[in-house]
């Protein structure tokens, strides 16, 4: 190597190297700025939780019609269930025997039962949290969820599949991801997604934004 | 043409070309799955010095005649390294290798392909060049690690904030470590008697 070394650089003597060599690192970093804008929204989406919610925002997401159950055991389409009161949903998704990140989310959709009631929305908007995590939240494990954190359920539901199988395709549906943690817990992309009663996924907010979430609901039911 | 150290330095390419392309594959795929230390700290690197010591290998030879004049300085290579590296530095690339093998054999061929340029055009930088890469891509790596180990918001969808506070870390390290060969190497180039044209020179395995 060392006696290819200066081999090498009197090699490339001659302007055809220098412009050899111009174009193709025009042509490299052309490439490769069009692809980083291209992969990150020109520059606004660095996270796939960004890219998500920028994707709803351009498009509204049909969500697929499951097979749901409540903490009274009933059972019930989702489509069904949207299109049957005609109220726009704030959705979230839980697990029930969460400690960590899920009661701060939890405080946070207590805050929007409260908001529903005091502004008496229950009409127009209702929040549904779904669990993830059907095999432990049977209509028992919903039901002591739902007493615990005193559910008004004028204003807040709460579901799981009825089909744990069906896991896979809620989660794909909304981007959610699950990752498992230590201690049995998960650690999963919180947030709060609006969906219309023709199940439709327009919107997703962050969790710190429950206020933001109320309106962007209300601005989809009118 | 080889040196006499050749066979060696094959079988230490071969060795980290496996380990690394195992990491994408089951059973091994599990690990960096789980964690980003293993996928950010440990595969991402170990790809890249594949890259480079395969470009070392094969070196020796006319091989990359050809790429000279298209790679004057470095200039196309180090670019193109650049813009691979910043790529796999994105929250979304990382979670979209883990869900997706496509997007993971991309990673492979790119990050391999990134190492194998960073090989062949750092050494023909001259100093100023050399120096503005490290200046930036150093402070860049150090930065996103620090940001990685002390945010409280999950950046990648697919790993737990505990992962990533610890893979923050060790991005870290790496930037500081390659930060240090390099002046180490540089300094050391500095010391020794100039030996341009001198077909005796030491410091042949000094890239």
């Amino acid at each position: 190597m060392a006696k290819s070394l200066p081999q090498d650089l009197e090699a490339t003597a001659g302007d055809t190297g220098l412009f050899k060599t111009f174009t193709a690192s025009v042509l490299a970093l052309l490439f490769g700025l069009g692809g980083l804008l291209y992969a990150t929204e020109g520059g606004r989406a660095y996270t796939t939780e960004t890219l998500r919610r920028t994707a709803v925002d351009r498009a509204p997401q049909s969500i697929p019609d499951l097979q749901l159950v409540d903490d009274s055991g009933r059972h019930l389409g989702l489509h069904a269930m949207l299109a049957g009161d005609g109220r726009v949903r704030i959705v979230d998704f839980i697990y029930t025997r969460c400690q960590t990140v899920c009661t701060s989310l939890a405080s946070v959709t207590q805050r929007l039962q409260a908001d529903i009631l005091a502004q008496q929305l229950e009409r127009r908007v209702a929040v549904l949290s779904i669990s993830f995590d059907p095999e432990a939240d049977d209509p028992p494990a919903l039901k002591a969820y739902a007493d615990r954190l005193r559910m008004d359920r004028s204003a807040w539901q709460v579901v799981s599949l009825a089909k744990p199988a069906d896991r896979r395709r809620l989660l794909d549906a909304f981007g959610i991801m699950v990752v498992p943690a230590p201690f049995g817990e998960f650690e999963h992309n919180a947030a709060l997604h609006i969906v219309d009663a023709s199940g439709r996924l327009v919107r997703i907010v962050d969790v710190e934004a429950p206020g933001e979430a109320l309106a962007a609901a209300l601005a989809v039911g009118r | 043409m080889k040196a006499p150290g050749g066979a060696l330095r094959s079988a230490l390419a071969l060795t980290v070309l496996v380990v690394s392309v195992a990491l994408s594959l089951p059973p091994a795929r599990r690990m960096i799955e789980q964690s980003m230390v293993w996928h950010m700290v440990v595969q991402m690197p170990l790809l890249l010095g594949a890259g480079w010591l395969l470009a070392r290998t094969v070196s020796s030879a006319s091989t990359w005649r050809w790429t000279a004049d298209w790679n004057r300085y470095g200039l196309t290579g180090l670019l193109a390294a650049q813009v691979i590296l910043a790529y796999w530095m994105l929250p979304s690339a990382i979670d979209r290798a883990v869900v997706s093998p496509q997007a993971d054999m991309l990673k492979v061929m790119t990050l391999l392909a990134c190492g194998a340029l960073l090989q062949q055009s750092f050494r023909r930088a001259p100093a100023v060049l050399q120096l503005f890469v490290m200046g930036s891509a150093v402070p860049m790596t150090v930065w996103l690690g620090a940001y990685f180990a002390t945010t409280d918001r999950r950046l990648c969808n697919a790993y737990t904030l505990a992962s990533q506070s610890e893979a923050g870390i060790g991005i870290a390290i790496w930037g500081l470590a390659v930060a240090a060969v390099w002046l180490a190497v540089a300094l050391w180039q500095a010391a020794q008697p100039v030996s341009r044209g001198a077909p005796t020179t030491t410091n042949a395995g000094a890239d």
